[in-house]
């Protein structure tokens, strides 16, 4: 079939980037307007806007499966796109679309099961020798069944969200006081989270690098791995800088973790895009952690890289076209790096900085590309996660692309909130990040300042505050107020005044 | 005349006498702690080399008694004079702590009433600068009466010229009680402080320990009391600050308030207006974000800003004009009215009909608070002090809503019929007896609990409520409003409206005085 | 005459959080000083509505994120930099004051962020150690964990599970 219009069920930089390979593809968007942002800048590039805001639900727009199908199907749109986040790896949502004969754009309900069931996929795994992690090879019920297990395989130990995914639910465990504290916070972290507050239990490594492969199947039984994507740098398991590819890996090692990532997407004879993570230790062994369905939001690294687009491949396998390339056909070129621009105050821990933009000035250059949901005068919510844009740098090695990337933060104004910019700059420019010599703890342990600042910089900002402050006083005194126009009443007013006394 | 004669000498070391006395041990002594001189503060309030002092050689009478130390030095612990500020005439005094810590004897008090009158007969503005360990103990009743006397002037003066109270030091026992009277206090945070009885009282009375700041510091009377109006963390910014509001106001109740120069005529449509207050009545804004919008740039000068918050009150200019606004902040307790922002508001109104200052209603309001707190505490008796302000102003009074008006709140937010002579709704504007959820529960009770779907129905119902009741063309048909606005062109709407009601007076009965349900 | 000639002298010290001094002389004239050192700067509003300095040829984005009487809070190239801009008189009596209020020892744990309170780890009286984790805020979705920075014995709990906050509301007192 050939997909002819597409609801696209997100927001944000995502919904626009899904917008921007559609109108390539000659497919009509429909986009969704929620009354948490009936103003947001994403409205302006689908072609026809699905109201929600008129009727607040109790479910968020985003994750209610029943009022989406619903908008498809009145707008007649052939497919959706669930984009990352909200509904993209719910399978019950995908099999609500395969009922209603709307192309989901992504694997089946079937396959998103499978893989978001994290002690199924790691079943497979184990059935298609691809190295794991010891651990439970269930769910674990309750705290004692935790302790058990973790004496087993030893500590450190941690518990994740079955159902889980980008950080939630997750908890690492240090020693067997802790476990009952943290199976509670676990749980019912997971329980908010994805409505299910399974978890499992496994080994701990410590300080691994976390790298991921995106793999592409079809539904002709063809498979292939677009190489790596490095995204160790991560603070409580939120990605914050991703690169591709990555250096620690060398051309064997790719081509053995790309072929255990797919022996893993064959295991359920995966189809469109999906991204295969592994922790890799120092040794350079590597551990199947898990695979997600979906687009990433780290993927620009990759087309940089292999100067594919992603989404385009993703639609056209999800539609049961072939995949137009072979394997043979990949070829990586140069590398490329993404900065996630969150609104966060970093120096606050990270905390979500909510305001308004005033003001935003993008870098430009040839090599410079940016996914952005934002434009002057957009407003940060707290409904939605605080990615306010990516800046993707490509260039022909990782030095380079690590100077370009800076010089562009440089020029990345942004006015009206706090972002993640000077934190990025203070990453970017670290002796260790510089030599590749990172992984998973690099912020924790290795960043003494979680931001970048210029030795000069403090004296410049005390000087532009008080240059303000000095002007201020200098208005406050100098604004001409005319006491004797208040004397100047008319006369209509002062002889009534004078009586009324 | 002969300079070098007796008579001139005596002048000349009297003067140095008092050069002295005002010299280095006192003012170190006040440094010490941060603190400035009773002279340093009015150098600082009045125009360079306007300040004349009169009174400067007095002393206190001889005792009676040798009960205690008294000190001689001239001035007895106050200094008086008038001078100008920002260009034009005003009076003050300024209490000196190193002298008798500033005790209020019957001459220092003989001295700050004269000073009462003359900026009475002057019809000019009183500054009040408090540094006073309070009544002197030596001088007994004598002091007491003092303080009385000054209390009497400052009630005949309130609302004839504007009053001022500057604490940069202690205020306690009685003293409290001069600046509560005046129109707005100020206060220098950590080196101030405002109590009836001391934490030493406290201690022995009701055995607790309790601090100075924990009693009647800055903060405890800008967040808790509401006593303080104005906060600021040292004396040069709270002496700017004096200066500041002053040039919102008039010199007596005769002018009208100044005018300032225009520097930019923002006539534009300001189209962020439309950006900031959310279509969805539930979710909550910063109210001042929209008066940044609608006054001139940079003039909204906040009274009270810690103290509840769920009003906003303050002075601004519009197109140069002094301006008084009073806004629901839907940001702090959703915008409802409470017990404090009544009185809050309502005493603002007060001054701003004393003072012939247009006054601008920014309405947003779900209603008053509910609950078993406010009623029992009176909220019936406060809430009226509110509406009864609003009834009883004279000045030009435009409201305008922009979002909820419901019920009571609606009445009470100088609705058309308690007297707004102009009364302006946003489109997002919901008026109604009461908010979409509460109204159909009641309308439509049985009909909802029969239904299969109650949720649904109700959510159709509201939406009915919507359209057809709670919106801003029905009360415009009606003529409760006079017309619907563009929010973008607020500003320009509200420069005219201000405009055409300049030479507004209205005739009241002849009566002593109304009595507000204080 | 006299007013002008005030004005240029005017000195001003900008005082950081972390105590760093800038004093600032001559702000509005060529001769401008900070800590007796001459500076060379320009404030520039472009066409965009950015304000930047320009030092030594490069440019750097400041803005005012919030001004409250003399404490100001600036994002310059998007770090939080914040400052009490003082006189040399209200400097004395600031580090005065300061001084007395190092004896007092009671440390204030306030909400970093707007949220809801999962859970309290900690009771009045419990001894905590720099570092600790007291308190599990929900925001954004996430649970934080919000530790203490101090030495201490809790003497008072503002807050019990599912209370929501604001920014800065006192969660915890602690006596060092």
């Amino acid at each position: 079939m050939k997909v002819k219009s597409l609801l696209i069920a997100n927001r944000g930089e995502i919904a626009i980037r899904i917008c921007e390979t559609a109108k390539k593809m000659g497919i009509k968007t429909y986009g969704i307007k929620t009354p948490k942002e009936p103003n947001a800048y994403y409205l302006n590039f689908v072609d026809e806007v699905v109201d929600f805001s008129e009727d607040l639900e109790e479910i968020p727009e985003f994750l209610d499966v029943e009022r989406l199908i619903e908008a498809a199907k009145t707008s007649k749109a052939d497919a959706i796109h669930p984009g990352y986040g909200f509904l993209s790896e719910n399978p019950y949502f995908a099999k609500r679309c395969e009922e209603e004969k709307i192309l989901f754009i992504g694997p089946s309900a079937d396959i998103i099961y499978k893989m978001g069931n994290k002690t199924i996929a790691k079943q497979l795994a184990r059935k298609h020798n691809v190295p794991l992690l010891q651990g439970s090879h269930s769910n674990v019920r309750n705290p004692e069944e935790a302790v058990k297990i973790a004496n087993k395989i030893g500590f450190p130990v941690i518990l994740k969200a079955a159902a889980g995914g980008g950080g939630r639910g997750m908890r690492i465990v240090e020693k067997e006081s802790q476990i009952e504290k943290m199976f509670r916070l676990a749980t019912s972290e997971a329980e908010k989270a994805f409505n299910d507050g399974s978890v499992f239990i496994e080994k701990y490594v410590r300080n691994p690098k976390h790298i991921e492969f995106q793999v592409f199947g079809d539904k002709h039984g063809n498979y292939i791995h677009l190489g790596e994507r490095e995204c160790s740098i991560q603070r409580k398991h939120q990605k914050l800088l991703e690169e591709a590819p990555s250096s620690a890996l060398n051309e064997a090692l790719r081509a053995e973790m790309g072929e255990a990532a797919i022996r893993i997407a064959k295991s359920v004879k995966y189809f469109t895009a999906g991204t295969v993570e592994f922790l890799l230790d120092d040794d350079k062994n590597y551990y199947f952690m898990e695979m997600n369905t979906r687009i990433q939001v780290e993927h620009p690294v990759t087309e940089k890289i292999t100067n594919l687009d992603l989404i385009e491949l993703q639609i056209k396998t999800a539609a049961g076209e072939e995949l137009p390339i072979k394997q043979e056909d990949v070829k990586l070129d140069g590398w490329a790096i993404e900065c996630r621009i969150n609104a966060e105050d970093v120096q606050a821990g990270f905390s979500p900085f909510l305001g308004v933009i005033e003001k935003v000035q993008f870098p430009k250059s040839k090599h410079i590309r940016i996914d952005t949901g934002i434009s002057d005068k957009s407003v940060v919510t707290p409904y939605f996660d605080s990615m306010i844009a990516k800046l993707i740098v490509h260039s022909e090695n990782r030095e380079k692309a690590i100077q370009n990337t800076i010089n562009a933060l440089n020029k990345f104004w942004i006015k009206g909130i706090k972002t993640t910019i000077p934190f990025c700059k203070a990453v970017l420019s670290h002796p260790k990040f510089k030599k590749g010599d990172f992984n998973t703890s690099f912020i924790e342990k290795e960043m003494k300042e979680m931001f970048y600042k210029g030795e000069n910089d403090e004296l410049l900002a005390a000087f532009f505050a008080t240059f303000n402050h000095a002007a201020s006083l200098e208005t406050d005194r100098s604004t001409f107020v005319d006491f004797e126009k208040g004397k100047n009443i008319s006369p209509w007013v002062l002889n009534k005044r004078l009586k009324s006394l | 005349m002969d300079i070098n004669g007796k008579l001139y000498k005596k002048f000349l070391e009297r003067n140095a006498a008092y050069s002295q006395q005002h010299g280095s041990v006192g003012m170190k002594k006040q440094h010490s702690k941060g603190k400035l001189t009773a002279r340093e503060r009015l150098m600082l309030l009045f125009d360079s080399d306007t300040f004349n002092e009169i009174d400067a050689f007095t002393k206190t009478s001889p005792s009676e008694s040798n009960f205690g130390k008294v000190v001689n030095a001239y001035g007895d612990g106050v200094i008086i004079g008038h001078g100008k500020i920002s260009g034009r005439p005003a009076f003050a005094y300024s209490q000196d702590f190193t002298i008798m810590g500033g005790s209020l004897g019957s001459v220092h008090a003989k001295k700050i009433a004269k000073i009462q009158d003359m900026a009475l007969k002057m019809g000019a503005p009183m500054i009040g600068i408090i540094d006073s360990g309070g009544a002197r103990i030596q001088e007994g009743v004598a002091s007491l009466a003092g303080y009385a006397g000054i209390f009497r002037r400052n009630v005949i003066s309130s609302g004839v010229i504007p009053q001022i109270s500057v604490i940069m030091g202690p205020a306690a026992g009685g003293a409290v009680y001069s600046p509560s009277i005046t129109d707005f206090v100020f206060m220098t945070n950590k080196t101030s402080y405002m109590f009836v009885t001391g934490p030493n009282v406290v201690k022995e009375v009701l055995n607790e320990d309790v601090s100075f700041d924990e009693l009647g510091g800055a903060e405890v009377h800008m967040k808790k009391s509401g006593v303080a109006h104005f906060v600021y963390e040292d004396e040069e910014n709270t002496l700017l600050g004096v200066k500041k509001l002053l040039s919102y106001l008039p010199s007596n109740n005769m002018e009208n308030p100044p005018t300032a120069e225009v520097y930019e005529e923002k006539l534009e449509p300001e189209s962020a207006l439309l950006e900031i207050v959310p279509d969805d009545p539930n979710k909550p804004y910063d109210i001042k974000d929209v008066i940044k919008h609608i006054v001139d740039r940079d003039t909204f000068f906040e009274i009270s800003e810690n103290y509840a918050q769920n009003i906003v009150v303050g002075f601004a200019r519009l197109h140069g004009r002094t301006l008084g606004i009073l806004a629901n902040q839907p940001k702090v307790l959703a915008g409802t009215l409470d017990i404090n922002s009544s009185v809050k508001g309502a005493r603002f109104i007060r001054y701003c009909d004393s003072f012939n200052i247009p006054l601008l209603t920014l309405e947003d309001v779900p209603g008053f608070l509910p609950g078993l707190d406010q009623e029992h505490n009176g909220i019936i008796r406060h809430g009226a002090k509110l509406l009864y302000a609003y009834a009883d102003a004279t000045i030009p009074k435009i409201t305008v809503i922009l979002r909820k008006s419901y019920g009571g709140a609606y009445c009470v937010m100088n609705s058309k019929n308690l007297g707004g002579d102009f009364n302006f709704a946003w489109p997002t504007a919901e008026i109604a007896v009461m908010g979409p959820e509460g109204a159909v529960s009641i309308l439509y009770r049985k009909e909802l609990i029969e239904s299969d779907d109650p949720v649904k129905l109700k959510k159709e119902l509201a939406k009915r409520y919507r359209d057809e009741i709670a919106n801003p063309y029905v009360a415009d048909e009606k003529g409760y409003i006079d017309e619907v606005i563009d929010p973008a062109l607020t500003r320009k709407k509200l420069i005219s409206a201000f405009e055409a009601l300049e030479n507004k007076h209205v005739n009241s009965p002849a009566r002593k005085h109304g009595n507000i349900p204080l | 005459m006299a007013e002008k000639k005030k004005n240029k002298e005017l000195e001003f010290i900008a005082v950081s959080t972390k105590n760093n001094k800038y004093k600032v002389k001559n702000i509005f004239s060529e001769d401008l000083k900070i800590n007796y050192k001459k500076f060379d700067f320009q404030i520039f509003d472009d066409e965009n509505g950015f304000t930047y300095i320009k030092h030594k040829n490069k440019k750097y984005h400041a803005e005012i994120l919030e001004k409250n009487q003399n404490k100001y809070e600036i994002l310059l190239n998007g770090v939080s930099y914040s400052f009490s801009i003082e006189t040399p008189f209200s400097y004395t009596r600031k580090r005065y004051l300061d001084k007395q209020k190092s004896k007092s020892k009671v440390e204030i744990l306030q909400a970093p962020m707007p949220g809801k309170i999962i859970d309290v780890l900690v009771e009045p009286g419990a001894v905590v150690k720099n570092g600790e984790t007291v308190i599990i805020l929900e925001a954004m979705k996430m649970q934080n964990e919000i530790t203490i920075q101090a030495n201490g014995k809790v003497t008072k709990v503002h807050v019990k599970p599912n209370d929501t906050v604001n920014k800065d509301d006192i969660l915890i007192e602690v006596n060092l």
